[in-house]
């Protein structure tokens, strides 16, 4: 019994590895384990085995995913991504400049847009930030990643300010909303646009 | 694969783990736990696959062309079918000899540096 809770454990931490390794190797390793635990003897061999075993998938994890991002040409992704983190810090830049330029000089016509640039400075330096932290470090579908990050961090913030200025009677309700809800659909559009033109998602 | 565009002397030294288990498969196919036990027994003990090892390693060898998976089992009826077998490619052979010589020369001198003793004639 304790040899098959054994086996679960490492066929959760085989997770570890990347998924087209696990995937073409995951069912042979297990098979490899089961092997050499009808072979221990004793419980010391096996104590050692699985000591053996846990050093044996700590060292080589991550020599499989180095080799994993050398295969999906590093150097390609890394500029990809770069172009990617580059156009968000310029329109989050821009939204802030035309912002301060507006309200400095009492431009109308940019302080109508007021609320919605301010929600997209704001929650485009967080989203994106915690965007690509996730999509460099988890598995996660990159927009399902977009979608998540966005939904939580516009919504967050607008619900927080209703409940804390909502009664407040200069408070424009309405306009953050719409500024929260407006930043949404602009910072998922471009993630949704993207990864449509620059890593369109394969034919099923 | 990049074995026509390479030569087995672009491949060393090998890493310890790859060169046993071209050893382990110099003489006939064998499936992964096959090899562990042919390493582990060639080295009285000294030398364990873990998993993680020897199908990286595995990985590796096959796509570059050193070992290929066999497409049926050479004893379908002895074991289990779930079993994959592995066995040496010519580049692979070739790799692994241009291995043992190199380790050969290395042998030489160590013992021109009598780090080790000397073979004695007849």
């Amino acid at each position: 019994m304790k040899t098959l809770l054994g086996r679960r454990v490492y066929a959760v931490m085989l997770l570890a590895y990347p998924k087209d390794f696990r995937s073409e190797y995951g069912s042979q390793m297990l098979q490899l384990l089961r092997d050499c635990e009808r072979d221990a003897q004793t419980r010391i061999e096996l104590i050692g085995l699985w000591i053996r075993t846990l050093f044996d998938l700590v060292s080589t994890v991550p020599d499989e995913h180095f080799q994993n991002l050398r295969k999906e040409s590093f150097m390609n992704k890394l500029r990809t991504d770069l172009i990617a983190l580059g156009g968000c810090v310029f329109l989050v830049a821009l939204a802030f400049v035309l912002l301060s330029y507006g309200r400095s000089h009492e431009v109308t016509a940019i302080l109508k847009f007021g609320f919605v640039l301010d929600a997209i400075a704001t929650t485009g330096i967080l989203g994106n930030l915690i965007a690509f932290a996730l999509m460099q470090f988890t598995s996660i579908r990159p927009l399902k990643i977009a979608f998540w990050t966005f939904l939580l961090v516009c919504s967050v913030p607008a619900l927080a300010l209703l409940v804390l200025a909502g009664r407040d009677p200069k408070f424009q309700s309405f306009n953050v909303v719409i500024g929260y809800v407006v930043s949404f659909f602009f910072w998922y559009g471009l993630h949704w646009l993207w990864s449509h033109k620059v890593r369109p998602t394969p034919a099923t | 694969m990049r074995e026509s565009a390479q030569k087995p002397e672009d491949w060393l030294p090998l890493t310890p783990a790859m060169f046993h288990i071209l050893l382990a498969l110099a003489d006939k196919e064998r499936h992964g736990y096959h090899i562990m036990r042919e390493v582990d027994e060639r080295t009285d003990g000294n030398v364990k696959l873990g998993p993680g090892t020897l199908y990286g390693s595995i990985k590796r060898m096959v796509s570059e062309g050193l070992v290929e998976e066999l497409e049926e089992r050479p004893d379908p009826e002895l074991d289990d079918e779930r079993r994959r077998y592995y066995r040496l490619t010519d580049f692979g052979f070739r790799v692994a000899k241009a291995e043992a010589k190199r380790l050969e020369q290395m042998v030489k001198s160590a013992r021109a540096k009598k780090l080790l003793p000397r073979v004695k004639a007849g």
